[in-house]
């Protein structure tokens, strides 16, 4: 049998703020980081647009300075600031900063679209101010892998590193990813997690374009949500194995259990039952979830009509009337939809949760619709008996993914 | 005409995250740590700010930091003459 996978370290960066701690404080306190933003897309733009946003909550270049005693400036994009930051604290709490990781330690973090920010800045000289030229880092700064090549960098891994991108899947797809990596025994340690940072002038008005934003807020499973909010940040866990972390005296976390991967091939936007009920079977089967008494369901949940009464149906479909004794909850109504780093963040907030024997309320709830029939966690923190977590990621292009993790 | 000397010290500082300190006049860019990846950032820095071109190999990193200072001010003066 297979050695136990363990997570040894969290990591998180949000609108709910800076560190996994203050992630799970305001999530199970019912704060809530949406808010409107102006995005002035300078000179060469449109007039400037308010948009309710989840943007970074706190100075995270700052506390990376602090965190790594040097300058960062302006040399990373955000979005691998974040990325940097939260592996930074995943790894200081599974006790591995100090020595160089080394070669079995592999570094897998996803995100949707890379350094937006900086592309931005650099096509607004290029065809905006008519610049010859643009940043000559503007390449490194933007490329997809920027923050894995960051992260081991930084902390000497120099095993198994990449990236994974399957839009607001991105994340989860790394988290298994990882996973993978050490079952196959391809490394011992594995950084997973994700990050975005989409929240541009240009970037907003391109999810507008697809007609799925709320002009409002996020409200997971309620009637009258109207669409998702973009938000920005990033997550990371440790993942290692179970005699890894027992010789370093590393506290288990959680157990790993599985992950389901899947795709509709259908449609880019809508999604499908049978995709996104294939990846949870897949994830919730062999570990035994189908079964428990009490499983904390994380759901993707990002308040758009289409998404939340297919993952209600899915879920129903999946668990039957046992999904009555399954809480669940929708933390893209406190952070938004941090895309690439979604999945990763919903799982680092869902595993303290677990810990804690709290569920985190949904938040902007109106009332019921009877298409979302399930047991939302609504009002404030309940809680619960659950000794198994399910993290579930549905992404445009129809790319699935679901985790699973049981309580240490 | 010099006198941007801070200025420049503080872009160099900003571009390559080395510490002011020790931006060593006397100092080979090499011997300060600056690479070649560090440089075309200051480069590009300079160009923005002065509105000047810089030759891609205007620089070596064998230079010491006080004649790439003398350089990039002879071309902000010719700029403004």
């Amino acid at each position: 049998m297979a050695e136990t996978i363990v997570v040894t370290g969290l990591g998180a960066v949000s609108a709910l703020g800076l560190g996994a701690a203050e992630n799970w404080r305001a999530a199970r306190a019912g704060e809530g980081g949406i808010a409107p933003h102006l995005f002035e897309p300078g000179p060469h733009g449109p007039a400037p647009v308010t948009t309710p946003a989840a943007l970074v909550k706190g100075d995270a270049v700052a506390a990376l300075e602090t965190a790594l005693g040097r300058r960062i400036g302006g040399s990373l994009d955000p979005f691998a600031i974040y990325a940097l930051l939260a592996a930074h604290e995943a790894l200081a709490q599974a006790g591995l900063l100090g020595a160089p990781l080394g070669s079995r330690a592999a570094v897998v973090m996803g995100n949707g679209i890379g350094g937006l920010q900086t592309l931005e800045k650099a096509y607004e000289r290029f065809f905006g101010l008519k610049a010859t030229k643009v940043h000559p880092l503007t390449v490194p700064r933007v490329m997809v892998s920027a923050p894995v090549s960051a992260i081991a960098m930084e902390f000497g891994a120099t095993g198994p590193v990449f990236a994974t991108s399957s839009a607001c899947a991105s994340s989860g797809h790394a988290v298994a990813q990882g996973a993978a990596l050490i079952a196959a025994g391809l490394a011992d340690i594995a950084v997973v997690g994700g990050s975005e940072a989409m929240a541009s002038p240009a970037g907003m008005r391109s999810w507008e374009g697809l007609q799925a934003m709320s002009p409002t807020t996020c409200r997971p499973f309620s009637s009258g949500r109207d669409g998702m909010i973009i938000g920005e940040g990033g997550a990371a866990l440790v993942l290692e194995r179970q005699s890894s972390a027992r010789a370093r005296g590393a506290p288990a976390l959680a157990t790993w259990a599985g992950a389901g991967l899947s795709s509709d091939a259908f449609h880019w936007t809508q999604p499908s039952l049978e995709g996104t009920m294939a990846a949870m079977r897949q994830a919730c089967e062999p570990a035994g979830l189908l079964e428990a008494r009490e499983v904390l369901i994380s759901s993707h949940g990002t308040g758009t009509p289409l998404n939340d009464k297919n993952e209600a149906a899915a879920l129903r479909g999946l668990f039957g009337a046992r999904a009555d004794a399954h809480p669940v909850i929708a933390t893209k109504s406190a952070h938004g939809h941090v895309i690439g780093g979604s999945a990763a963040l919903q799982a680092v907030i869902a595993l303290m949760a677990l810990a804690a024997g709290e569920a985190p309320p949904i938040l902007n709830y109106l009332g019921a619709d009877p298409e979302c029939d399930l047991d939302l966690v609504l009002g404030q923190a309940r809680p619960i008996g659950a000794t198994s977590l399910l993290v579930n990621a549905f992404a445009f292009g129809g790319l699935n993914v679901s985790l699973a993790f049981v309580k240490a | 005409m010099a006198g941007h000397e801070d200025e420049l010290i503080e872009i160099i500082a900003e571009e390559s995250l080395i510490d002011r300190a020790k931006l060593d006049p006397a100092a080979k860019l090499e011997d300060i740590g600056l690479d070649s990846v560090d440089l075309v950032s200051v480069i590009f820095a300079i160009e923005e700010k002065y509105g000047v071109e810089i030759a891609e190999d205007a620089f070596s990193r064998e230079d010491t930091l006080a004649k790439v200072l003398a350089k990039i001010e002879a071309l902000i003066d010719a700029k403004g003459a």
